[in-house]
């Protein structure tokens, strides 16, 4: 019975992991590849320069360990894939509550959740982000350093290079502050006040799926299930309804601020402060006092 | 004598030939022509109403009087002074056997005088006034025919007036010229314009044809609206060489008002021009041409529409410019898929989840929360008025007002109703504007089955496009349900003393919408509820001159170029000086109270439902 | 090249999760289908690929016999052969899917199969790896970009604001995420064409999963009404002072 916990970092998800991972075995012991992450805990550190997944996944196979958990990141996710394969063990992504064999996870990007029943000696799981509070610090990690032993074709996937984007602006994942737009906002030009707002606040923009569709916005704004994830301290969406979808996208917002026009739309369920409206003209309105504000101090 | 007669018939035969060369070529065209996707033969005694009312009466060119009468008095004299050809001809050959009536002369003496006066004022229109409807148009050719016209009729008078044979030649050659100028000019309209009234639509204006997906035709065969000039209908040609580019569908346009690119004019002369150019090619067979959208910036007037049909409504040769338009749509969007993308996400919705907003259909009754409305569950037995609530009033908050005063009136009125809820899809009219007819199709197809399945026959709607759509269409479908808009329901109930409002003071100004009043002829009952309910002043531009609130062809889910639609109709609302904008359409409601709050107005848009349940309240 | 896509039918939920009275399923009495947006861009994806180079699509889905509506939709966006494993629509697990698709995958013997990054419904992140590991083939997963290249694939995966480049031979597996493309709106003969296609129907063996879904369950919301600062433009002061309260303004 050997418990691992497979780390990418000591971020924010990382610690989550390593929170989840701990409660289930006090002595759980890391995997990472690479660097080490800062956690006080036990490192297995495998040698392997550069991503690639079915090696690292062969790495954490050669532990033999009987329960893997990971982040369940995109790399979490696909590693502990190919792991289970190697394990011959059943995996559960997404998950945010686990008891002995049962796992609660996540369907539909967290807008339904599943009760699941594991069957199997090995069983490897990811931890839903933002589903677990961190209980772990970060410390000076026991390292064990230790070469893996590959199979053939276990490194023909892996990372050749990395091509930074020149995105200007600040990156919608990353944001502290994200002001979105949807259909209620009408069209491409309409997006202006959003920038403008969003100017104002270091916010990142971002949209629905339906302004993707629509041609208004690209598909790196979009904020869904299918787009990107975030988790800001600060979500604006205006003009947005609220579909399942989107809000999977949306779930690690700290404080939803929903402006809309209709007062039953589905994302007041999920909203913390609501205004009521048109879009285009509330938006502005807020520009212009938090001008007038900061024009004041 | 015989000199005489040998010339005049050598002039005669050449004219003749040059008249027919070009006759069979147009004949050929329109033989050509791709069937219309409806019955043009049927409705007998109200295409003969349309011929008199409209050909012989001059109806709606006498709309405006100046150019009615200018044009009236050329039209009647040309039907007067016809023998007078023939006598002349007589003349010129043995002037001795010419009839000599002196009546016939006096008449035609006085019809030739009103040509006169009618060249003169036309003159007078073209030059000094020189209206903005003829901005575009050929105004050259115009002269052309006038003097043409002045031509004629002068040397029939001089002809009376001196009895010289050399005006009788005069005014037999210029007649024979102008006949075989006659079909290469718009004066073809002499000759197409009776044709083209009597095939148009009688009722169910806002009926648009349908086309054919079944299995059975092959798709060579098949029409996907206007690709190529092979896919125009005997119709639209027919549209084509009636239009004498007059321009009044021009000044009716809303979207030509507020600056657009599109005029309807534009539009048939564009069609007209492509047929000519590229039709004689396609009739030598194999023909690989270019879509007629690509030219005369037709496909970006296309999507400016919004089928509102005001151009229709004031064409005097009852060309129906909604046709020609739709179907360019069709092809764009059916077979190119090329349209504007913002409307994408319409269309995606409206195919997979039922409705154009996109949301759940299990979610349509929400609206009826709190309210005793009856779902009609499979197996129900059929109540006595299905009421249709449409997909605005479903789903959109400030349309749904209107879907919860019409419910709570109807139950007060003791009426027994029940909705759809989930059942109710789209009907699939912002897909068939839109021009995928494809979709509509199925959407029809599937609520005919349900509505039958139901026991369905009587349908009260809310929304005037959902209305002409189930009642104007879905008989293609085999869908036949006797269907009334809701003010007609309600005003019904108010004069039957089962609803009791009391009127207020507040001053309403009505909005007719452009698919009820225009397109179905429901005008009154409207009128009749703001009675009751208020004190009705009016707009300038109401009934069947209706301006539109620019939602219409889909373009709710559309982008506008040009300045709004619904703030120009909202300014002239405001002049009246009324408190309330009275409406009976959820897309009117929505587009109007928008253009009210973005020119930062005073004045409340709401449904006539509404104000008839306040005033109903009232009482009690 | 023949590729070869694995799809999966799904409901159109809209802002509310409805539950069948077991429990195991959703309500999809008034839902529309569709299938997951990061197939449908990789259906897309597939038909660019083989317009450009030559070749064919097929497209394979596991799924109840509605399925077929989805699988002509695929091919009224330019696939030229479907297959329907077909289930009763019970729920399958991973391991389940990817044996019943390995079974034809390898009959076909594509070049290159494509699978959504993950499906809509399930999101097991699982079944394009196992289809892999049984045919002995690279796998590069969440893809945003794709080329064939010298009897190669080049491929980007997004990693942030920056961007993972692999290189790998054919035949290999890929998966797609919502983005790598706009799909094209399929024209209506497009549609009628896939009307008159054939549909070939198999019928997979199913297994006992291991991965044993016991129950669905709605996730409370937040329990809490949203607390409305205002009403149009004269909100503007209370949501500042909100922006202030939050440390961002």
């Amino acid at each position: 019975m050997s418990t691992l916990v497979f780390l990418e970092a000591a971020d924010d998800l990382g610690l989550q992991a390593l929170t989840f991972a701990r409660r289930l075995d006090p002595a759980v012991e890391v995997v990472a590849v690479g660097d080490a992450p800062s956690v006080a805990a036990k490192v297995h550190l495998a040698e392997i320069t550069g991503y690639a997944p079915q090696a690292w996944a062969r790495a954490i196979a050669n532990l033999g360990p009987t329960t893997v958990i990971a982040a369940g990141t995109d790399r979490g996710n696909e590693v502990l894939a190919h792991a289970a394969v190697m394990l011959d063990g059943v995996f559960a992504a997404n998950v945010i509550a686990a008891d002995g064999d049962t796992v609660t996870r996540q369907r539909w990007g967290g807008s339904l959740l599943e009760e699941a029943r594991l069957h199997g000696d090995v069983k490897l799981v990811t931890v839903a982000p933002h589903a677990v509070a961190i209980e772990e610090t970060t410390g000076e990690p026991d390292v064990q350093a230790f070469q893996p032993e590959l199979a053939a074709g276990d490194l023909i996937a892996r990372v050749a290079e990395r091509v930074e984007e020149t995105t200007a602006g600040v990156s919608l994942a990353d944001a502290p502050v994200v002001v979105s737009g949807g259909r209620g906002v009408g069209s491409a030009e309409g997006f202006a006040p959003l920038e403008e707002l969003a100017g104002l606040l270091g916010a990142a923009i971002g949209c629905s799926r339906a302004v993707t569709m629509a041609g208004w916005r690209p598909h790196t704004d979009q904020v869904g299930q299918t787009g990107t994830k975030i988790s800001p301290d600060l979500y604006i969406p205006c003009g947005i309804s609220g579909a399942t979808q989107h809000m999977a996208g949306c779930k690690g917002a700290k404080n939803l601020l929903a402006i809309n026009s209709d007062p039953e739309a589905p994302i007041m369920a999920s909203a913390d402060y609501a205004v009521i409206g048109d879009v285009l003209e509330i938006v502005p309105a807020i520009t212009a006092e938090l001008r007038r504000v900061r024009g004041l101090s | 004598m015989i000199a005489s007669a040998l010339a005049l018939a050598a002039a005669i035969a050449v004219a003749g030939a040059l008249f027919a060369r070009r006759v069979l070529l147009l004949s050929r065209l329109v033989r050509m022509g791709r069937p219309s996707g409806i019955d043009r033969t049927d409705d007998v005694p109200e295409r003969v109403r349309s011929e008199a009312v409209v050909v012989v009466g001059q109806r709606k060119l006498l709309q405006r009087l100046i150019p009615g009468l200018m044009h009236a008095f050329i039209f009647w004299a040309f039907i007067v002074l016809f023998p007078a050809i023939f006598i002349a001809m007589i003349e010129i050959v043995d002037p001795d056997s010419a009839p000599d009536w002196g009546w016939y002369d006096a008449l035609s003496d006085v019809f030739c005088v009103l040509a006169l006066i009618g060249v003169a004022t036309a003159f007078y229109i073209r030059k000094v006034v020189r209206p903005r409807r003829f901005e575009g148009s050929h105004l050259g050719e115009a002269d052309l025919i006038l003097l043409w016209i002045a031509g004629i009729v002068s040397t029939l008078l001089a002809l009376h007036a001196t009895d010289e044979r050399a005006f009788a030649w005069a005014h037999v050659l210029l007649i024979l010229g102008f006949l075989a100028y006659l079909p290469h000019s718009k004066h073809l309209h002499i000759a197409t314009a009776a044709i083209n009234v009597y095939f148009g639509r009688t009722r169910s204006r806002g009926r648009l044809e349908p086309l054919k997906f079944d299995d059975e035709t092959p798709e060579e065969e098949m029409r996907f609206g206007v690709g190529t000039v092979e896919d125009l209908t005997w119709k639209q040609m027919m549209d084509a060489f009636s239009c004498t580019e007059c321009g009044r569908c021009q000044d009716a346009c809303p979207a030509f008002a507020t600056g657009k690119v599109l005029s309807p004019k534009l539009v048939i002369m564009g069609m007209r021009d492509h047929l000519f150019a590229e039709g004689p090619k396609a009739l030598e067979g194999e023909y690989e041409g270019p879509l007629v959208a690509e030219t005369a910036q037709l496909e970006e007037m296309a999507w400016d529409c919004v089928t509102c049909g005001a151009c229709v409504q004031a064409c005097p040769v009852n060309i129906e410019h909604i046709d020609h338009i739709v179907d360019l749509r069709r092809h764009l969007v059916m077979v190119e898929s090329r349209f504007p993308s913002e409307a994408e996400p319409m269309l995606r919705d409206v195919e997979r989840q039922g409705n154009p907003w996109g949301k759940p259909q299990a979610e349509r009754a929400d609206w009826a929360e709190g309210l005793d409305v009856r779902v009609l569950e499979p197996g129900d037995p059929a109540p006595e008025v299905l009421y249709w609530v449409g997909c605005a009033a479903s789903y959109d908050e400030r349309a749904r007002e209107s879907a919860r005063s019409t419910a709570k009136l109807l139950a007060a009125a003791g009426v027994d109703f029940a909705i759809l809820g989930p059942r109710e899809s789209c009907t699939g009219d912002p897909a068939r504007r839109m021009g995928n007819e494809f979709v509509f199709q199925a959407y029809a197809e599937q609520n005919v089955a349900t509505l039958d399945e139901a026991g369905v026959t009587k349908i009260v709607a809310s929304c005037p496009h959902c209305f002409n759509t189930l009642a104007g269409e879905y008989p293609d479908f085999g869908g036949r349900y006797e269907v009334v808009h809701h003010t007609e329901l309600l005003a019904e109930l108010v004069r039957d003393g089962r609803l009791a409002p009391t009127a207020s003071e507040q001053t309403i100004t009505y909005h007719d919408s452009c698919y009820l009043a225009r397109h179905n002829d429901v005008r009154a009952q409207p009128r009749e509820l703001a009675a009751a309910v208020g004190r009705p002043v009016e707009m300038e531009r109401r009934e069947k001159q209706t301006f539109c609130c620019g939602a219409g062809g889909a373009h709710m889910w559309m982008e506008e170029n040009g300045s709004p639609i619904n703030e120009e109709r909202v300014r002239e609302a405001a002049e009246t000086g009324a408190e309330t904008l009275a409406v009976a359409c959820p897309f009117c409601t929505v587009m109007l109270d928008d253009g009210v709050r973005s020119s930062g107005r005073d004045m409340r848009v709401v449904d006539l439902s509404t104000l008839l349940a306040e005033a109903v309240d009232q009482r009690e | 090249m023949n590729i070869l896509v694995c799809v999966k039918r799904v409901p159109l939920t809209g802002g509310k999760m409805v539950l069948t009275a077991d429990e195991r399923a959703i309500e999809t009495r008034h839902l529309g289908f569709t299938i997951s947006p990061h197939e449908e861009c990789g259906v897309e994806e597939a038909v660019r690929i083989v317009e450009a180079g030559g070749g064919s699509v097929t497209v394979v889905t596991l799924g109840p016999p509605e399925a077929e509506e989805q699988l002509r939709d695929t091919l009224a966006i330019g696939a030229d052969r479907a297959i329907l494993l077909e289930t009763d629509g019970g729920d399958w697990d991973p391991e389940a899917t990817a044996a019943a698709l390995v079974e034809v995958i390898a009959a076909e013997n594509p070049d290159l199969v494509i699978f959504g990054n993950e499906s809509a419904d399930a999101g097991g992140f699982q079944v394009g790896i196992r289809v892999a590991h049984a045919l002995g083939r690279p796998i590069v997963t969440g893809l945003k970009a794709l080329a064939v290249e010298d009897g190669g694939l080049r491929c980007e995966q997004e990693v942030g604001s920056a961007r993972d480049v692999y290189r790998v031979p054919l035949p290999a597996v890929v998966t797609v995420k919502e983005g790598i493309n706009l799909p094209r709106y399929p024209s209506v003969p497009a549609k009628l064409r896939a009307r008159r296609k054939e549909v070939e129907r198999r019928t997979p063996a199913a297994r006992d999963p291991r991965l044993e879904m016991v129950r669905l369950i709605v996730p409370e919301g937040k329990g809490k009404q949203a607390e409305v600062l205002g009403e149009g433009p004269g909100a503007a002061p209370a949501v500042v002072g909100l922006l202030q309260k939050l440390g961002v303004a």
